[in-house]
């Protein structure tokens, strides 16, 4: 088992009352599982997926990665393991616009706190030349177009080797020729690289493409998409 | 725990980040570097007042022991009080330098008399300090001659009507000032002969004198035969407070303790030094007002970043930042405009000074 979640809550305090974001989520996602967690806007799949990308923590619940409890670690070793074993895919991209291609890849091995077993640079030279983009690697993100700015997103999640890759509406801001792309792209991916992808999104088309998916509704987990 | 990389990428990445904003840059750093520049350029000030009233003070002979009214300079008394008796207290007679002069072991004796006064030459006219003293001025002052030389002792009593000029006047009044050799000068429409030009002093109250033996301002220059001070000087160091004492006994005779001194050169200097240590402290105290004002402002343009740049954060934390190296990489932006700033202030300072 590569996550899992045990009545998982996340509360927000707006005023007197607390708002349940997430409420009793329990789910598991094996090891090379390609998920999509389906839900409208404001039904908690972000919070859902900021929670299983240790980006917040667990009001109450606990939350386990490769079968070790994260949900009370420190800032510290949780930016370790989003650092080595998560990788994020947005919707907006998420480059950072005054940094090259090359350089926006290359930065989570900034960010690593330990020696890597490989170098960043040559990983993140053959991580362009297999998405075809090698002779973009000096642009700035704003000269490149939206397909492209996602595969250099997808190959900065890569560059790491996560066992994990959470994906936020990754077609979103895609016209659907391009997004038909990414997603083949990441279903490649799934099938070689052997990574587990979780896919959020509200599109019930894309998330067909999954092998299973994850209903959530006003922060609960139901059985059925309404 | 590393951080991000090291300081070499930290300061990379905020030079790119400066790229791409460099009116804000350039505006943030700019406090700074007016407070970096007044500090200096107010210290420069300090130090330069500082240093040019000691280089006055180092032309001057050495083992120079000053005769004065009041008790201006002197250890005991000192303060503005005294300071303003000084000017308006009793002034010296022959009697007095004819007195010391007895002394044995004062090498260097002069009275000092001096005026401002027009000196016409050449169809110019230039108002300078007419000065009257005797043949050791020049070594008492350390004057050197660049023509002619200084009036001698028979000169003095002979109330002769040679005059030396300082480099200035001469300049002024002949061009250059070596043509000055020999021709005449008119005060209060006597006319003087020029024998001698000193050396540039860079002190306006030799290069604009015109030194003349004391005798001969009896005339209309200095009626009432008075000297606004005494010049010794002693070779040997080791006997300079025994003299020093015996110039205090000699003319406590005629005044009382508190209307005349005998000071060294250096008792001044330590004065002196004393009132400038003050002004520089204020001085650094009014230009550090202005580097704090503009690290201030690095502080508020720093804190606008932050709420400006939540998105970038929010990428870095999702690759595996921790809360202390987005910490390190905004000091490491404030650090470096800090020191662009410090730097480019120095620079404009080195420029100015």
């Amino acid at each position: 088992m590569l996550l899992k979640l045990q009545n998982v809550y996340k509360t927000y305090n707006l005023g007197e009352e607390g708002v349940h974001a997430v409420e009793d989520v329990s789910l598991d996602i094996k090891e090379k599982e390609f998920v999509s967690i389906l839900g409208t806007s404001g039904s908690g799949k972000s919070t859902l997926m900021y929670l299983i990308g240790l980006l917040e923590q667990p009001t109450s619940g606990k939350i386990f990665l490769e079968g070790k409890d994260v949900s009370k670690l420190s800032d510290n070793q949780l930016s370790l393991i989003r650092n080595n074993t998560v990788g994020f895919i947005f919707q907006q991209f998420n480059l950072i616009s005054k940094f090259t291609v090359l350089e926006n890849i290359m930065m989570p091995a900034g960010y690593s706190k330990g020696k890597l077993d490989f170098d960043p640079k040559i990983r993140a030279l053959e991580l362009l030349k297999r998405f075809k983009m090698l002779e973009r690697k000096d642009f700035f993100p704003n000269k490149i177009s939206g397909g492209q700015q996602q595969r250099v997103a997808i190959a900065r999640a890569l560059l790491m080797k996560p066992k994990l890759i959470l994906a936020d509406e990754p077609t979103g801001n895609l016209d659907s020729k391009t997004g038909e792309e990414i997603l083949k792209l990441l279903e490649e991916l799934n099938k070689e690289e052997k990574v587990t992808i979780i896919l959020v999104t509200h599109d019930r088309e894309i998330a067909k493409r999954t092998k299973r998916q994850i209903y959530i509704k006003d922060g609960l987990i139901v059985d059925k998409y309404i | 725990m590393s951080n991000y990389k090291n300081w070499k990428d930290l300061v990379k990445s905020a030079f790119a980040d400066f790229g791409r904003n460099k009116t804000r840059t350039a505006l943030t750093s700019l406090g700074i570097t007016i407070g970096v520049l007044s500090v200096v350029l107010l210290i420069a000030l300090g130090l330069g007042l500082k240093n040019y009233i000691n280089q006055q003070f180092e032309s001057l002979g050495a083992n120079l022991v000053m005769v004065m009214p009041g008790n201006a300079f002197s250890s005991e008394g000192g303060g503005m009080r005294s300071m303003g008796t000084s000017f308006m207290g009793i002034t010296f007679t022959e009697q007095d330098y004819l007195a010391l002069n007895r002394i044995g072991d004062i090498d260097y004796l002069t009275p000092m008399f001096i005026k401002s006064g027009v000196v016409e030459a050449n169809n110019k006219q230039k108002t300078g300090y007419i000065e009257g003293g005797n043949e050791d001025m020049p070594k008492l002052m350390g004057l050197e001659m660049i023509i002619g030389e200084f009036f001698t002792k028979a000169d003095v009593q002979s109330r002769s009507k040679k005059v030396v000029l300082g480099y200035t006047l001469a300049e002024t009044l002949f061009g250059d000032p070596k043509d000055a050799y020999g021709k005449s000068v008119n005060v209060d429409n006597q006319r003087y002969r020029v024998i001698g030009v000193t050396d540039k002093k860079g002190d306006p109250d030799m290069d604009d004198a015109l030194l003349m033996p004391y005798k001969t301002t009896f005339g209309t220059i200095n009626p009432d035969k008075t000297f606004y001070a005494i010049y010794a000087g002693i070779s040997s160091k080791d006997k300079v407070s025994q003299v020093k004492e015996e110039m205090k006994q000699t003319l406590l005779k005629k005044y009382k303790k508190d209307e005349f001194s005998v000071v060294e050169q250096t008792e001044i200097l330590d004065t002196i030094n004393q009132i400038f240590g003050v002004i520089n402290a204020v001085l650094v105290a009014i230009g550090s007002i202005s580097l704090l004002v503009g690290g201030i402002g690095i502080m508020n343009i720093m804190y606008a970043t932050v709420t400006e740049r939540t998105k970038e954060i929010g990428i870095r934390r999702a690759i595996g930042a921790t809360q202390k190296d987005i910490m390190m990489q905004f000091l490491a932006e404030s650090v470096t405009l800090s020191i662009l700033g410090g730097i480019l202030g120095l620079l404009i300072a080195a420029l100015l000074v």
